[in-house]
């Protein structure tokens, strides 16, 4: 019998063994994985059915404040030699060390916080069997860089939370007219730190709602001297936006990016790749599920989903490229996601191809099986 | 999901490998019980259980629990009064860097008043919280469990 001020001894009662377990070190184990069949109309496109992600998470706790964590993939199922497609690669590998709510110092190959799906891509968090073209045309997920940063909330300020890394730059190299800044990214292989960039987030949430801004700000010129050898030569700047709001059965998410490549026109005339000098887009997505109607007692979801999206690859170019009106897209996915679980989801949808040429318009039907664990 | 009433106490204590740090679990039971309270531990099966009292009167029951989030432990604090309906839930310790959001209180508050009987699925009765999945699921999974415990304890006469 005591009051709250004699807690000491209360404490004492709860076994010391399990105390003892706190200071313990722990490795856990996760995973997430998709298989896609998709099937295109047009000439010589037959089916195809692929294993198209299987990733293994594996953190250990060193302490309860120092924890590494990672995430290995293993993309198309194989890898062999002089074969197209298959990739294993690490997708994060870090080290975070959590001083207090409000910082986090993370080390290691980490995910510039930019969008939804870059940070947030285990299959039954979204919506359709691949993720938006725009998370593979604009902002190129899975987006990895080496570096080194903070994570937390912002004291005070209920709900807000923030990331920031130093880390390696992107090489204007492998920028191109149709996916932009995708093959400029290094993931982590080697990467030239000629170019340090910065990205970051702030992010406020509260049940139901989350809205996030995110930056990307480096040099990609990679010490090429018709690029210019500072450090932040042939700058990229990166703008992102993303809402995600849950009311009810229905739910919606939207995302915004613009890019721009200042120096697009030099890094055209070096590379020939008719990079444009912004490169923009974004997608609103509205799901219903008709379980909340159908089985009010399920614990199950079935949401149906219609997506948009426009983006532009070639938004802006600098003077004497041609602009390739195709690289302008429309898709619009409709489709359906089963969920017997909230970590498992039975995909199928159906998407239209469309761009402001007209070219090249075709339609896909594809179904998925996803989970994580 | 309802719970079979032999099964509470290994549930409960399943992941129980971490204990609060002492003077959080006070700031806690006097945030749900108001300052002052006297609080007695109770050992039931295995669990200890918080018996908070003022003035020779039952304000109502506490215990903690724990639940793995993605890779750590999440630990939570159960209050229930001696109607058995739950009065709060606490995040106690939160360990991981994201996910953190199960602590807001406008995200705790959806439990109050929750019965053992009643349904708590996240994406109905308890709102979700996107980047948060693993956390929430975990939370709202512990603090059902925690609840039929308490209730199960309660009503055989075991807290009182």
């Amino acid at each position: 019998m005591r009051s709250l001020r004699g807690w000491g001894l209360v404490l004492a009662l709860f076994p010391l063994s399990l105390r003892a377990l706190a200071a313990q070190e722990r490795t856990t184990v996760g995973g997430y994985g998709e298989i896609h069949y998709t099937d295109a109309t047009g000439p010589n496109t037959p089916a195809e059915i692929n294993l198209k992600r299987f990733v293994v998470y594996l953190a250990h706790s060193f302490t309860d404040q120092l924890v590494f964590r990672s995430e290995l993939e293993v993309e198309d199922a194989k890898i062999e030699g002089g074969q197209a497609g298959g990739e294993v690669a690490l997708e994060q590998a870090y080290l975070d060390y959590r001083v207090r709510d409000w910082l986090t110092v993370r080390t290691g190959l980490v995910l510039p916080p930019v969008g939804i799906i870059n940070e947030t891509h285990e299959p039954p968090t979204f919506n359709g069997v691949d993720r938006p073209g725009f998370d593979h045309d604009v902002i190129p997920t899975t987006w990895r860089e080496l570096g080194v940063g903070a994570l937390g909330t912002v004291p005070g300020v209920a709900g807000l939370a923030y990331r920031v890394y130093l880390v390696n730059g992107l090489r204007a190299d492998g920028f191109s007219a149709d996916q932009g800044i995708r093959e400029g990214r290094q993931e982590g292989r080697e990467a030239s730190f000629a170019n340090p960039s910065l990205t970051g987030r702030l992010e406020w949430t509260r049940p139901g709602l989350k809205l996030g801004a995110a930056f990307w700000y480096g040099g990609t010129a990679n010490g090429d001297t018709a690029l210019g050898t500072g450090s932040f030569a042939a700058p990229v700047v990166l703008l992102a936006a993303d809402v995600r709001y849950d009311v009810g059965a229905a739910s919606f998410r939207g995302v915004a990016a613009n890019i721009s490549v200042s120096d697009a026109a030099a890094i055209d005339r070096r590379y020939g790749t008719a990079v444009g000098s912004r490169i923009a887009g974004g997608y609103l997505e509205a799901a219903y599920n008709v379980l909340h109607l159908l089985a009010p007692a399920s614990s199950q979801k079935l949401a149906a989903f219609v997506r948009h999206e426009r983006y532009d690859t070639q938004a802006d170019v600098p003077a004497g490229v041609t602009r390739d009106r195709a690289l302008a897209r429309r898709l619009t996915t409709a489709g359906l996601t089963y969920k017997p679980t909230w970590n498992t989801a039975f995909k199928g949808d159906y998407q239209w191809v469309r761009n402001a040429a007209g070219t090249g318009e075709h339609e896909v039907l594809r179904l998925g099986v996803g989970y994580q664990f | 999901m309802t719970l079979a009433p032999a099964a509470p106490a290994v549930l409960c204590l399943a992941l129980a490998a971490q204990a609060p740090p002492p003077a959080r679990l006070a700031a806690s039971l006097a945030r749900v019980f108001g300052p002052g309270a006297r609080v007695d531990t109770l050992h039931v099966d295995t669990a200890a259980v918080l018996r908070v009292s003022r003035n020779d009167s039952l304000l109502g029951f506490a215990a903690v629990g724990n639940v793995l989030g993605k890779d750590q432990p999440i630990t939570f604090l159960v209050a229930v009064g001696p109607d058995d309906r739950l009065k709060d839930v606490d995040i106690l310790v939160y360990r991981e860097p994201y996910g953190g959001e199960v602590a807001y209180e406008s995200w705790r508050r959806q439990f109050r008043g929750k019965r053992a009987a009643d349904s708590l699925r996240v994406g109905r009765e308890i709102r979700g919280i996107s980047g948060a999945t693993i956390s929430v699921h975990a939370v709202t999974l512990g603090v059902q469990r925690l609840l039929a415990a308490l209730t199960a304890w309660h009503q055989r006469g075991a807290l009182r």
